[in-house]
């Protein structure tokens, strides 16, 4: 588990370099991407399902993100793309072309779908976790202004 | 008749727009931006629509005598620049919040679109990190690590040359990944390397499209159907060409009699 905080961490921050995260931000960007990962390892070795794990993971890199987003005073942006990284499912891409090779279309088909509903658990988790916090800070001012 | 002082605020505004459109910000942002500096320049009505290819301004001083004014700005290219978004977010707070002026605020925005990414040795440097440590994540040795370091390296450096002579988004994920693809299976057949999956598969973590993807879905829920099914399209795309990229390769290899 330390093992692959650290490689996500090092890999997250190899994005950041590559979308020019600004300096100040790029250990915080690595931290939001190992903690997405260290969520999916986590919800994998207790027997969860990859999209459901993808899911989990995807809420904790927008969820931290977003904390980061008005703890710095920056676009959450620039935290949740390259934190997001990390889990779009490139090895299910690439066993899904393994098995469309080898002429096998039911490993294709169930791969495929695999990825493909892998990649929309990240969309709807980043949906979810956005819709809640302006519900929340929606709420949140409208409370303030009773006060 | 628009006066010059119109004419400034709508450069400056279509400028910002223009540079958070091309290093990856979400539509709604980008037409907030402009919107927040046309309303601190004090014209009255602005309606901005911002898409991934082009962004439309129209606006009006408000008196009843005045023309209405609608501007296009088409985009074209782009390169994912978070560095670009934060300082222009940081800008346009302070632009209207404090009484900048227009022509200092040309200035800044002129600097910040001529601010250059990382040197290109650092993110040949970050791309081969990146490729490196997935495979290390899925299950690869140490050599796999130093294999999928170089292939990375080679296959980043390549993307950094096909953008130079503008080559279209497939044909790039295509030749990247094919590339990243065939140095592994080099690597691994001289004996380098020994789990050729987790190689292939961190070196093509490079060109996923995570941006397209969380910008896609940023987009939809902000209501821009049209910036976010296009977004989605361009993710689809790239994941086709990558695909496709690592297909030919491995196919190829295997027709010159190459071991997989």
């Amino acid at each position: 588990m330390i093992w692959a905080f650290l490689f996500a961490f090092c890999s997250t921050v190899g994005f950041s370099i590559l979308f020019h995260v600004p300096k100040k931000h790029i250990a915080s960007a690595g931290f939001v991407g190992a903690l997405g990962w260290l969520t999916y390892t986590y919800f994998i070795i207790s027997g969860s399902g990859s999209v459901l794990a993808c899911f989990a993971g995807s809420c904790v890199v927008a969820i931290i993100s977003d904390v980061f987003s008005r703890a710095f005073k920056d676009a959450a942006t620039i935290f949740v793309i390259p934190g997001i990284l990390p889990l779009v499912p490139g090895a299910g891409m690439y066993y899904t072309m393994l098995a469309i090779l080898e002429g096998n279309l039911e490993k294709m088909a169930s791969t495929g779908t695999e990825t493909i509903l892998m990649a929309g658990a990240i969309a709807v988790a980043l949906l979810v976790v956005a819709s809640v916090t302006k519900l929340l800070t929606v709420m949140g001012r409208k409370l303030l202004t009773y006060f | 008749m628009i006066n010059q002082m119109q004419k400034k605020i709508l450069i400056l505004a279509l400028h910002a727009g223009e540079l958070m459109m091309k290093s990856g910000a979400e539509s709604y942002r980008v037409e907030d931006t402009i919107t927040r500096i046309c309303k601190a320049c004090k014209i009255p009505y602005v309606e901005v629509f911002a898409t991934p290819t082009g962004i439309f301004l129209s606006l009006d001083e408000g008196s009843p005598d005045s023309d209405m004014h609608t501007f296009i700005k088409r985009i074209k290219g782009s390169s994912i620049d978070l560095d670009k978004i934060s300082r222009i977010n940081h800008f346009s707070r302070e632009f209207t919040s404090t009484d900048l002026s227009i022509d200092a605020g040309l200035s800044i925005l002129k600097e910040i679109s001529n601010s250059k990414p990382y040197p290109l040795l650092l993110r040949i440097l970050g791309a081969a990190l990146v490729s490196s440590f997935f495979a290390l994540i899925f299950q690869g040795t140490f050599r796999d690590f130093f294999c999928a370091f170089f292939a990375g390296a080679c296959s980043y450096a390549l993307s950094v040359l096909l953008d130079k002579i503008e080559t279209n988004l497939f044909i790039r994920g295509f030749c990247c990944c094919a590339v990243a693809t065939l140095i592994a299976l080099g690597l691994f057949s001289i004996g380098l390397g020994s789990n050729l999956n987790s190689v292939i598969i961190g070196s093509i973590m490079i060109f996923l499209p995570g941006v397209a993807l969380t910008n896609a879905v940023r987009d939809t829920l902000a209501g821009d159907m049209v910036s976010g099914s296009s977004k989605g399209i361009e993710a689809v795309i790239i994941a086709v060409s990558i695909a496709s990229g690592v297909g030919v390769a491995i196919k190829l290899w295997t027709l010159l009699g190459g071991a997989f």
